[in-house]
């Protein structure tokens, strides 16, 4: 969840609420962040990344070395982190990048990025299938947590980042920034996502 | 509204963040479109499913205890541009004054008081000792083990021992040392675990005195939580062998690794 809204003074400015209309956010680990270092604050979120992490690999040991390697980058690029922006969208991006290089790197694994080409198919499918009535929602509710993370693994990195990223509380900007798409297709890409993990999970829970 | 649109609104208009006109038509919609309305409850379903079966899991402690280890002790960079260097002299010295006092406190919290490289070395082995999948390369011996790390690290790592009766390779894998990528192999002994991890060795803190001969190089033996921690530099790489064996046994491998024996 978002940290509580604050101000205080950084640089003899005052510094607006987060999300005001027309102002730049500001976080409360930008304070703590010295020249070219990663703030103390990454390890709040440590958590949620390798929650996320733990669903994007699938295994506990490989989510360990996804953490690794994203506070290893973080801490190599910290430099590059602009005080006063968002730290949290800034480490998840770092952590979609270096999963997408590590299954880049393997031949057997192969990764498939990107929401269009997977979900153009099964948005359409799914917008013209006769209804499909109560056996659906009977089906989700005799899902386990194996079939929704066997389900999970099978989308594209970036649906299954934004399926998990939404449930960590990202906003609408916060997901943009992390997956490097518009503000404005994040809420049809959320929906997409959604509707072939449900397709998915079809195949499960009966 | 259509239902392509409608759909895109149903997440947040559930979780009430759809604001008045929009929220408005998306219920007109709803209203009149049976199957959005199916397609809601469905999606509703996925939520709760999601909540309440996805577990929350939390970062291992040894995982957690690394990365603090690495925030702490980050060497600082220059950053060009960052509003740090328009604040005040006095400001600077309470920002370092902190950080000093952030890490020193961390340094006497640790549960030995040893130095970083010690804790890191054992907490990386007990990464190793509870890893599902220690091993990312089974070893046919050294040559197919080495091998494996072309393109893995930026590095290659030297090591002249590929395994025998003694002390049998198991495989290696790569992992990190502090905050560095390093080669890792598994030997046994026994039915004791042995890692050796192989990093680059500029950089890190290493211990002053070094007195336990190990081929042509000298290196230091310690103890920390009941397992023996031997490391050693030669050239640009460090090496680290940690077990809870004799240190006999920990010392006669690091010669043998080293190419002493």
């Amino acid at each position: 969840m978002r940290a509580a809204p604050y101000l205080t003074l950084v640089s003899e400015t005052l510094v607006p609420e987060p999300g005001a209309v027309g102002a730049k956010v500001w976080y409360p680990e930008a304070v703590e962040k010295e020249a070219g270092t990663l703030p103390r604050a990454a390890v709040d979120h440590l958590d949620a990344i390798y929650r996320v992490a733990r669903n994007l690999t699938g295994r506990d040991s490989d989510a360990e070395d996804l953490v690794q390697e994203t506070y290893t980058r973080a801490i190599a690029s910290a430099a590059q982190f602009t005080a006063g922006t968002n730290l949290r969208a800034w480490l998840f991006r770092i952590l979609r990048n270096a999963h997408i290089d590590a299954y880049r790197r393997s031949r057997t694994n192969p990764v498939r990025e990107g929401f269009d080409d997977e979900f153009a198919a099964d948005a359409t499918a799914s917008a013209s299938e006769p209804l499909r009535g109560d056996a659906e929602l009977e089906r989700l509710r005799g899902v386990v947590t194996s079939d929704i993370e066997a389900a999970l693994a099978s989308l594209s990195v970036d649906a299954r980042a934004i399926i998990l990223l939404d449930l960590e509380g990202f906003t609408e900007t916060e997901l943009a920034e992390t997956l490097g798409c518009a503000v404005g297709t994040v809420k049809s890409r959320l929906a997409r996502a959604r509707a072939t993990l449900r397709e998915r999970l079809r195949d499960y829970g009966s | 509204m259509d239902c392509t649109e409608a759909r895109n609104h149903l997440l947040d208009r559930r979780r009430g963040a759809l604001t008045g006109e929009l929220r408005a038509r998306a219920n007109s919609h709803l209203a009149e479109c049976e199957a959005c309305r199916r397609e809601d409850a469905a999606d509703r379903e996925l939520s709760l499913a999601l909540q309440d079966r996805l577990p929350k899991r939390r970062a291992p402690e040894a995982l957690r205890r690394s990365i603090e280890t690495r925030l702490v002790g980050q060497p600082p960079r220059a950053a060009a541009g960052t509003r740090r260097t328009r604040r005040a002299p006095l400001f600077a010295s309470a920002a370092f004054g902190a950080s000093f006092a952030v890490a020193a406190a961390f340094l006497l919290w640790m549960p030995h008081g040893s130095d970083p490289m010690l804790a890191e070395a054992v907490n990386d082995h007990l990464r190793v000792l509870y890893s599902d999948h220690p091993v990312e390369v089974e070893s046919g011996g050294i040559h197919q083990v080495k091998p494996w790390f072309a393109g893995r690290l930026d590095f290659a790592p030297v090591i002249a021992f590929s395994g025998d009766d003694e002390f049998p390779l198991q495989g290696g894998a790569v992992a990190y040392f502090v905050d560095r990528k390093a080669a890792t192999f598994i030997f046994k002994r026994r039915l004791h675990v042995i890692t050796l991890f192989v990093f680059r060795a500029e950089g890190l803190q290493w211990p002053a005195l070094a007195t336990h001969p190990v081929g042509d190089a000298r290196g230091t033996l310690e103890t920390s939580r009941g397992f023996h921690v031997l490391m050693w530099k030669k050239g640009d790489l460090g090496y680290a062998l940690v077990s809870d064996v004799d240190p006999t046994d920990l010392q006669t491998l690091a010669v043998k690794v080293a190419g002493g024996a």
